[in-house]
């Protein structure tokens, strides 16, 4: 019954996506790997995968130094920050935009889709930014919390 | 929260033994999968992946052992059928709540699950114990194909069916839980790349399953998980089938409260007072399917449901029945009107409009059911007390007549009083089933059989309170909801009503002929909010002695 409230919707799957990717991250600064390293790349056994130097760039950023991983860690859990939202941006006009919101998923699936592990929370990111488009298609609006609300069953 | 979480989960004795069960199995598997892929001299070229493919095979192992259990709870029919035998096993009644336990259970291992795998291919890609790379296994293997679309799945199910987005929107939540069916698929085939091997190539064949196992090393859990799978798809194929028999719609009533009473006659219909069924109108939806309680009672030659127009779904209904709101409205203004200028007009609020089915042709309807509920066992006390909260008054409906058949036929077994409790906002909005309360009301012989207590709990205005005091001195019937009991204003106290119970049984008063040596049991059948169950199971809890027995039970809607 009803209608689905898009930009809801979006908020849980934009955590997931977030804490996806921060997990993500982690595990890939152990583990570093180029997600796009095969284009060009030679296969070698022993070895393995051999990128081409055409991607030396990437490969300094995301093996060498996992840079990339960085970014997309602090992206994530600013994402998570905002959604969630943490108690500093919590009645904030940017907690309620759905164009910032939009424009960092969006970034962070940019920069997840970067390393071997983020694909996933890369993928979910874009799902989420669909989430907000669509809230955004139809004018949805996040209504400014109320302060002087008391908490259930402690009126 | 009023008690803490380690006091729930692990001080309650069901509780902890559900705890130790569930969650220990699936550290037992987790274990077994660990050492058993550890151990194992065939898998020794894998096993030079170390940790992360010994984790990556327990946490598969658990995975199989959930993914096996979270179809359990949906076998609604088979719940319904072993559900009397079994009540005291298992709270059959808490079905969902099960499957939301293995949803939780299955989203952490397949992150466990899924990041050991990650490792695995890493590190498969970079000693090339294998010819391949990374990617290949994760995008072109059934394995990899599979895992990450069941996730996908995972994140979209998970996600709409959050109680908030489930309440906003049910059918977002309903179809894309289908989504199941793809994921269980996803599931089945997961091990079909034949990942587990101690073969340099897959050891595929042409015959099912299409892998060799003496090379093939998986679990094989598809061997036990499928058989939910296959039960549940039966079941689903089942309601379908039953759905389709001969059902019509025979009659629609529309009560001046704007409740929509459908009366649909289905012999092939068999239930219990008390129990729920899922109605389908193709014409409005021919997908949906909506639950309602079913409100006729067994030995009534129909089945009927009590519907309120409050969301899309009903709307629609009301306006194919051409009971759209704005007729509701003016039945509602002019039942109103008529009963300011009738004072003493009882059964205003009782007279309900038959839609003549000559002018307009009745849908077509479809019911899937009945469902459980443990208000079943009334008879097997000796005390009930029935508790319904707003809305949650509904399967009292069918309880109640079906009490009040089983007196005139004198067959109420072990019961020998009904206490009824009402506690609502505003009375009047549920004008159909005061009618109810009135009938059952009028045909009591024994004035002690059956009390009904009415909670109203809104405030109350000035002008509501000169008439109640003007009205009700002296009068008949209660001035609010037309029955000779007294409505009772604000919330009831649970704790002195089932002390003066208790007492009152124990001195014999409650109960003339029980004899003190026998144990008294007094069930409580509650439907309604979760924070009044707790309040009402504490006081029964509480008062509970050795010789009498106050049990409880919630209804699930």
């Amino acid at each position: 019954m009803g209608n689905l409230i898009w930009h809801e919707w979006a908020r849980y799957v934009s955590i997931t996506a977030s804490l996806y990717s921060i997990w993500a991250a982690f595990y890939g600064i152990l583990y570093r790997k180029f997600f796009w390293d095969f284009i060009g790349g030679t296969l070698r056994a022993p070895g393995g995968l051999q990128p081409s130097p055409g991607i030396a760039l990437f490969i300094d950023i995301i093996v060498k130094a996992p840079v990339v991983q960085l970014i997309t860690m602090f992206m994530a859990m600013g994402m998570v920050a905002l959604e969630f939202p943490a108690p500093f941006v919590k009645g904030t006009s940017i907690q309620r935009n759905f164009t910032i919101k939009l424009v960092m998923l969006i970034m962070q699936a940019f920069s997840a889709i970067m390393f071997y592990q983020g694909t996933n929370g890369a993928i979910y990111s874009l799902v989420a930014a669909i989430g907000y488009g669509r809230a955004m298609m139809l004018g949805e609006v996040m209504e400014e919390a109320k302060n002087n609300k008391g908490r259930g069953g402690k009126a | 929260m009023t008690e803490s979480w380690f006091r729930r989960e692990f001080l309650t004795p069901r509780r902890l033994i559900f705890n130790v069960l569930f969650y220990g199995l699936q550290l037992f598997f987790f274990g077994y999968g660990w050492f058993s892929q550890e151990r194992n001299q065939k898998l020794a070229a894998l096993n030079g992946l170390k940790w992360s493919v010994w984790v990556s095979r327990g946490a598969g192992l658990t995975l199989a052992f959930l993914g096996g259990c979270i179809l359990l709870p949906m076998l609604r029919n088979v719940i319904r059928i072993i559900r009397p035998k079994l009540a005291w096993l298992f709270p059959a009644d808490e079905n969902i709540w099960f499957h939301r336990q293995v949803a939780y259970a299955l989203a952490f291992w397949s992150m466990v699950h899924t990041t050991a795998h990650y490792v695995n291919f890493f590190n498969v890609e970079r000693t090339q114990v294998r010819v391949e790379k990374a990617l290949d296994i994760h995008y072109t293997q059934p394995g990899g194909i599979t895992g990450h679309f069941m996730l996908l799945i995972m994140v979209l199910m998970y996600t709409t069916a959050h109680h908030k987005v489930r309440h906003q929107c049910f059918e977002a939540f309903w179809y894309t839980h289908h989504l199941a069916f793809f994921w269980f698929i996803g599931l089945y085939a997961h091990a079909t790349g034949c990942f587990v091997r101690d073969s340099v190539e897959p050891a595929y064949t042409y015959t099912f399953p299409f892998y060799n196992t003496e090379f093939c090393l998986g679990y094989e859990s598809w061997r036990w998980t499928i058989w939910p799978g296959i039960a549940y798809f039966a079941e689903r194929v089942w309601r379908e089938i039953r759905a389709r028999r001969a059902t019509r719609l025979s009659k629609v009533l529309v009560h001046p409260s704007g409740a929509m009473e459908l009366r649909i006659i289905k012999p092939s219909f068999k239930y219990v007072a008390g129990q729920w069924l899922f109605i389908n109108i193709p014409e409005i939806s021919s997908y949906q399917w909506h639950p309602f309680t079913i409100t006729s009672a067994p030995e009534d030659p129909y089945v009927s449901v009590h519907i309120r127009q409050v969301g899309d779904w009903t709307f629609g209904l009301g306006d194919r029945l051409g009971a759209g709101p704005s007729v509701v409205q003016a039945m509602t203004k002019a039942a109103m009107a008529g009963q300011e200028k009738d004072e003493d007009g009882y059964g205003t609020r009782g007279n309900f409009v038959e839609l003549a089915s000559g002018s307009r042709d009745l849908p077509e309807v479809r019911i899937d059911g009945p469902y459980g509920a443990p208000a079943e066992d009334v008879f097997n006390v000796e005390v009930a007390v029935l508790i319904g909260a707003g809305i949650g008054v509904t399967p009292f409906a069918s309880i109640l007549k079906h009490i009040w058949y089983r007196q005139k036929k004198g067959t109420l077994m072990n019961l020998k009083r009904v206490e009824f409790f009402w506690v609502c906002r505003d009375a009047p909005s549920f004008g159909w089933f005061q009618t109810l309360l009135q009938e059952v009301e009028e045909a009591q012989i024994d004035p002690n059989f059956l009390r009904i207590n009415i909670y109203l709990t809104q405030k109350i205005s000035e002008d509501m309170l000169w008439n109640i005091a003007v009205n009700d001195a002296g009068a008949e019937y209660d001035p609010l909801t037309l029955l000779r009991t007294r409505t009772m204003f604000g919330r009831p106290d649970w704790k002195t009503i089932y002390s003066r119970m208790r007492q009152a049984i124990e001195v014999g008063q409650y109960l003339p002929g029980i004899n003190s040596q026998l144990k008294t049991n007094v069930g409580t059948y509650f439907c309604g909010p979760t924070v009044l169950a707790r309040a009402i199971k504490e006081a029964t809890v509480a008062e509970t002695t050795k010789d009498i027995n106050f049990s409880f039970a919630k209804e699930h809607f």
